[in-house]
């Protein structure tokens, strides 16, 4: 994938370049606003990686700038201003996802891959398969292999996250917010037992095992391994 | 040279303003009695000399010109204590009596100076005030009378009217002045005093003013401002000390295990060690996290954007979050949550004591314990509890608990920094809710009272 990184400071910037780089993707680099806002209306992106603290324009005023631009490329604050009010300023100028620093690699790339994917257009699809797992999303319905398995509202929410995100890295902290809207982690294995419980249900008694826990990471849901 | 200190003080401004205050009112006082006095002086001599014309034209009504000739050079000559002066001239303008001199012949009320005829002519002339009317035979009487003592008598009172105008003003400029010095001198105490106070010498208070109840009371609040502060910066310092103590620990973990790894000295797989090492930063970045929040909300106090916080829904949630782990944790959850129960509040800080609250359950409570979310109403307030049947907290641990770093004992084994029970009650703080810990026999019931709950 194509990236843009806004980022002033140069140790920051180059371990996230070479974090991006090792995953494959390739980076343009800015390292003020109006630099930025240059960039993301000349390239074509897939995801922006914006710093909220930079010179000229800060953080803010780039995703204002491009979106009144008409560029919907999807983009990701990052950054130490972790307050609440901080976080609700970001996504209402504009961007799409928010990660306060610091944070651990693998959140970063989760995130961006979330948010790539989420790009294109938005989900129609009435029925999301993976294998032999099939979730009908309008008669909120599960089987695996034509068996009908009964989940609860919080393990399907679950499982349905994980389907669209499917092969892909997701974080706790994402399921956190995306399943129960919580904006902060409480250190407890809150989400390890609601995914024993789901892979309980999904996976066991089956022939192979679709969830899969990515050390240090989160987990991913994936028909091909 | 320098101007004299007193001279641009508030004090002598103040004392010059009174003084201008004093004096405009003594001469206005004064100039008013100088006034009526004087008429009333003006009317009296005015009163006698229309009583002698009267007589005189008496006499010449009833007795004819040549009775009133001779009353009139009697009376002249008559000396007397108010003595009158005469003229009277017949028709044809041929004096007939009196010694005023001819210029005198008018009708009507005026005034001229004569020489005083008590000094033989030769002495100085005196101011008289005449008044003339004609007869019923045209004849023109006049009738004056010295005025002198009048004259006298106004003179003196602007005299005076001056002097203790000028007397009245400088005694309220020296009063001012004094009074001035006073005020200044205690002022002077109090500036050294705010002056050692901003040297560092936070336990310093201010001395008394003491000119009246008013400053006393200025006194004392601002002793008590610096009461505040003092305890603010105490405060502050008690936790940077126990900021600085508390990190030292984890701080000096990841420094020896990055150091064991550096020598190769530690069997676990590298990759473990890292772990083990971020771990330990999270950890320290979590302390962080929570002192940040805990200032911020400090710092923010009312201002807090406060919206509709659903509290049953909120609970609902997060009892679905946690049931699994807590149940893993073999715990018992339980809920009584009323529903559609709302407060004005930030439900993610909320969202976060609560969440506090159930994780000191968790991890304080042995196997098997239950842990209780309640929401009720309370009368007009609404009643958030977390309670749960472990070992509880004893009642003299209960106040320092809310402490910031405070741990008790027998929790240092476990996790934490400590901060999560602050944190709550700064929550609660700024949600104007009472946090209280109290004996759920057995166990501990910690309980959010919110005061009034919105329709």
């Amino acid at each position: 994938m194509k990236l843009l990184l806004l980022e002033d400071d140069l140790e920051t910037r180059t371990h996230i370049v070479r974090l991006l780089q090792a995953e494959g993707h390739v980076v343009d680099m800015a390292r003020t606003g109006p630099d930025a806002i240059f960039l993301g209306t000349t390239g074509s992106y897939a995801v922006l990686i914006l710093d909220r603290m930079v010179p000229g324009v800060d953080g803010l005023g780039v995703v204002r700038s491009l979106r009144a631009a008409g560029i919907q490329t999807p983009a990701l604050f990052l950054t130490a201003l972790g307050e609440v009010d901080d976080r609700v300023a970001g996504l209402q100028a504009g961007a799409d996802d928010y990660l306060v620093k610091p944070f651990a690699a693998s959140e970063l790339l989760a995130r961006i891959e979330a948010l790539a994917r989420r790009a294109p257009v938005a989900e129609v699809a009435t029925v999301l398969r993976a294998a032999d797992l099939e979730v009908d999303l309008l008669k909120r319905q599960v089987t695996r292999a034509g068996k009908r398995i009964e989940l609860q509202q919080q393990e399907y929410k679950l499982l349905e996250y994980l389907l669209r995100h499917e092969g892909k890295i997701v974080t706790r902290s994402m399921l956190l917010e995306s399943v129960w809207s919580f904006h902060f982690d409480p250190g407890s294995n809150l989400i390890e037992s609601h995914m024993s419980r789901l892979r309980a249900k999904v996976d066991k008694g089956f022939d192979r095992e679709l969830i899969h826990t990515v050390r240090g990471a989160g987990y991913r849901l994936d028909a091909d391994a | 040279m320098q101007t004299p200190r007193l001279l641009v003080s508030g004090a002598f401004r103040f004392a010059i303003a009174l003084a201008l205050v004093f004096a405009l009112g003594a001469v206005a006082l004064l100039g008013i009695v100088e006034h009526s006095v004087s008429a009333y002086a003006v009317e009296a001599a005015g009163d006698g000399i229309l009583a002698e014309h009267d007589v005189l034209v008496n006499e010449f009504e009833t007795s004819g010109r040549a009775a009133l000739i001779a009353t009139v050079n009697r009376h002249a000559r008559a000396v007397h204590e108010d003595q009158f002066h005469y003229l009277l001239f017949d028709a044809a303008g041929a004096r007939l009596a009196g010694s005023l001199p001819a210029a005198a012949a008018r009708t009507g009320w005026h005034e001229f100076e004569v020489l005083d005829p008590d000094q033989g002519g030769s002495g100085r002339s005196v101011p008289v005030r005449a008044f003339g009317a004609r007869l019923a035979d045209g004849a023109l009487l006049v009738v004056a009378n010295d005025i002198s003592d009048l004259r006298d008598l106004r003179s003196g009172l602007r005299a005076s009217t001056v002097t203790f105008g000028i007397l009245i003003s400088l005694l309220a400029l020296a009063g001012g002045l004094v009074v001035g010095t006073l005020f200044l001198r205690r002022l002077d105490q109090v500036n050294g005093a705010i002056a050692r106070i901003n040297d560092g010498r936070l336990n310093e208070r201010l001395p008394r003013i003491g000119m009246g109840p008013e400053f006393d009371q200025l006194s004392a609040n601002l002793n008590r401002m610096l009461d505040r502060i003092e305890g603010l910066m105490n405060g502050l310092r008690q936790v940077s000390t126990d900021i600085a103590h508390d990190l030292r620990t984890p701080l000096t973990r990841l420094r020896q295990r990055l150091e064991r790894m550096q020598l190769g000295t530690d069997p676990a797989p590298v990759p473990e060690q890292i772990d083990g090492a971020i771990a330990q930063i999270d950890e320290i970045l979590g302390i962080f996290g929570a002192l940040l929040r805990i200032g911020a909300m400090e710092a923010r106090g009312a201002q807090a954007s406060l919206a509709t916080a659903d509290l049953s829904e909120m609970l609902e949630r997060l009892g679905q979050l946690y049931a699994p782990a807590i149940e893993d944790a073999d715990h018992v959850l339980e809920a009584a949550i009323a529903p559609g129960i709302t407060v004005r509040g930030d439900i993610e800080l909320l969202t976060q004591a609560v969440t506090n609250l159930i994780e000191n359950a968790m991890h304080h409570t042995p196997e098997g314990s239950r842990i209780r979310l309640e929401l009720a109403r309370d009368g007009d307030g609404v009643r958030l509890a977390v309670a749960d049947n472990g070992p509880g907290i004893a009642v003299e641990e209960r106040a320092r608990v809310l402490d910031r770093f405070y741990r008790i004992d027998s929790s240092r084994s476990t996790p934490g920094a400590g901060l999560g029970l602050a944190l709550v009650d700064s929550i609660a703080r700024l949600h104007g809710a009472t946090l209280t810990l109290a004996d759920n026999a057995p166990g501990l019931r910690v309980e959010l009272v919110f005061p009034r709950a919105p329709r």
